[in-house]
């Protein structure tokens, strides 16, 4: 059985063309019907992943898959059809997870490592691991908003992957850090999926892709174009940029 | 560079299943976080926001019982108003903001947000209880300590206080995502509920027809009631404690509808 499947989810959002953010604003405009423009993000999306496998989503910006693997996570939920996921999972989003800036390095690993399903005991006993892997020992008692974006990432992807559980979720791959740290966590991955977890990518760089993924799927407008090997769809991925080049398209 | 040792991934055998999330660890954690950001890490920092209500406390208890010798009920009960009114309005305040705040958690994790909503509470339960303490003493030293009766009565009312701070916080932190100048529009009702609920008079002066209307604010009932059994030693009614108990189920119900009609929402507000 599937460990993630999901069927023809549809996500949209309303965005009114007059913004209301306050009591005030609703108060003023009672009386004036309120006018929306719904932004249709996904039309019709349906997809399966088996368990252990690991699974490439690929797109141009702004063709949904943020909003679709924030639905996975749960942390959006669809207007229509149904995601089913059968196991615990781990998402790493928008390169990076959220931080208190106010904390230290080590009270945010505990704070996000917690949030992550971790107990304390776990994050105690793992962090100098993740502060070894994200080579951040010298700052662990720095607080967050001294650190450069690229220290933050790298606290990120190590908390992450000390927490890790069977499903892993990650957007924008290996786009932080530099050639070592880039190289660790490639390792890592590798350890995690020889392990069996089932993982999910989420590009728009054909690399990685190509090299890490057993299947691949290809989004535009909302709909899944395509779902097959990953060197096809890095293949059809960059025909499809090659065409939009030659022949821009009128949004 | 350095090369750093990775750790062996756990078999596959040993994922942690779904369900096992360990609420009380990220309880425990959000609890600690929001002390540490609040008073930057220090126990100092602490004292400094306890200090406030202390002075209070002493400055008050001493006034009055100079002014009035030493009798010091009209100094209890002006304490017992002004600090429970206090824990109202910094509850309130801090339960807000607490999604907005704490939106880093919601975005891009999923974290249970009814959670978050109720460790930001923690700061102002933990000031409360502390001074409280300190309040209950001064009153003992000076031969006026509660009964057991009477400590076990003020219990159970600052549970049902909790209970509808919890209620009202849930309703107000989706709101304030919806509505973004609710802060202010909470503070007059918090600056103007300080006049209907009877801190710094006794109710008996308003004419009873308006009492129902009064005790309808959730602070009235449990300062009203903790004055009773603390400053007069008296008990109310079994009737006035069942409807203290409706009210609070009431308040508490309301907030949590409110709640989850925005709930699964919350992610898009942010």
């Amino acid at each position: 059985m599937a460990i993630i499947d999901v069927q023809n989810v549809s996500k949209s959002f309303r965005i009114p063309s007059v913004r209301r953010e306050s009591v005030r604003d609703h108060a003023f405009d009672l009386f004036r019907r309120r006018q929306y423009e719904r932004l249709s993000v996904l039309e019709d999306i349906s997809f399966s992943v088996e368990r252990g496998e690991t699974l490439g989503i690929m797109g141009r910006n702004g063709c949904g898959k943020s909003t679709l693997l924030k639905i996975l996570c749960g942390i959006y939920q669809p207007d229509g059809g149904s995601v089913t996921v059968d196991g615990g999972l781990t998402p790493i989003l928008e390169l990076g997870v959220g931080w208190n800036p106010e904390l230290t390095a080590v009270d945010n690993a505990y704070l996000m490592g917690t949030v992550m399903g971790l107990s304390i005991r776990e994050v105690r006993e793992g962090l100098d691991e993740i502060l070894a892997f994200a080579e951040l020992e010298r700052f662990a008692n720095l607080e967050l908003r001294h650190y450069s974006s690229g220290m933050a990432s790298r606290l990120a992807y190590a908390v992450a992957f000390q927490a890790t559980r069977e499903i892993l979720i990650i957007d924008e791959i290996f786009a932080v850090g530099d050639a070592g740290f880039r190289v660790r966590c490639e390792q890592r991955y590798l350890e995690l999926r020889a392990a069996g977890h089932t993982v999910i990518v989420v590009s728009h760089d054909p690399t990685p892709v190509a090299g890490f993924c057993d299947r691949a799927i290809l989004i535009d407008g909302g709909r899944v174009l395509m779902n097959d090997r990953p060197e096809a769809i890095a293949e059809a991925y960059l025909s499809m940029l090659r065409a939009e080049q030659v022949e821009p398209s009128v949004d | 560079m350095k090369t750093t040792a990775v750790a062996p991934t756990p078999p596959a055998s040993g994922f942690r299943p779904r369900g096992t999330f360990k609420a009380a660890d990220l309880v425990w954690t959000l609890i600690r976080t929001d002390f540490k950001t609040r008073y930057h890490g220090t126990y100092v920092g602490f004292l400094w926001a306890l200090l406030k209500p202390l002075v209070l406390v002493l400055v008050l208890m001493g006034v009055f019982s100079f002014v009035f010798g030493d009798r010091p009920s009209y100094a209890a009960y002006l304490v017992t108003g002004l600090l429970l009114y206090d824990f109202f309005t910094d509850a309130t305040k801090a339960g807000l903001n607490s999604l907005l705040s704490k939106s880093f958690l919601l975005t891009k994790t999923v974290a249970p947000s009814w959670i978050i909503v109720v460790t930001s509470l923690s700061n102002a339960v933990i000031t409360v209880v502390t001074v409280w303490a300190v309040f209950l003493t001064v009153l003992a030293v000076t031969g006026h300590g509660p009964s057991p009766m009477a400590f076990a009565l003020m219990l159970v009312y600052g549970l049902h206080f909790v209970v509808m701070v919890v209620g009202i916080s849930l309703a107000l932190s989706v709101l304030f995502l919806v509505y973004r100048d609710l802060n202010e529009i909470w503070d007059l009702v918090t600056h103007a509920g300080f006049f209907f609920a009877p801190i710094i008079y006794p109710i008996d002066i308003m004419p009873e027809r308006l009492h129902f209307w009064l005790y309808l604010w959730p602070p009235t009932p449990i300062i009203q009631f903790t004055r009773e059994v603390l400053v007069n030693g008296n008990v109310p009614s079994l009737k006035a404690h069942l409807l203290l108990s409706g009210e609070t189920a009431a308040v508490f119900l309301i907030g949590l509808a409110i709640f989850n009609r925005y709930r699964s929402r919350i992610a898009e507000y942010v």
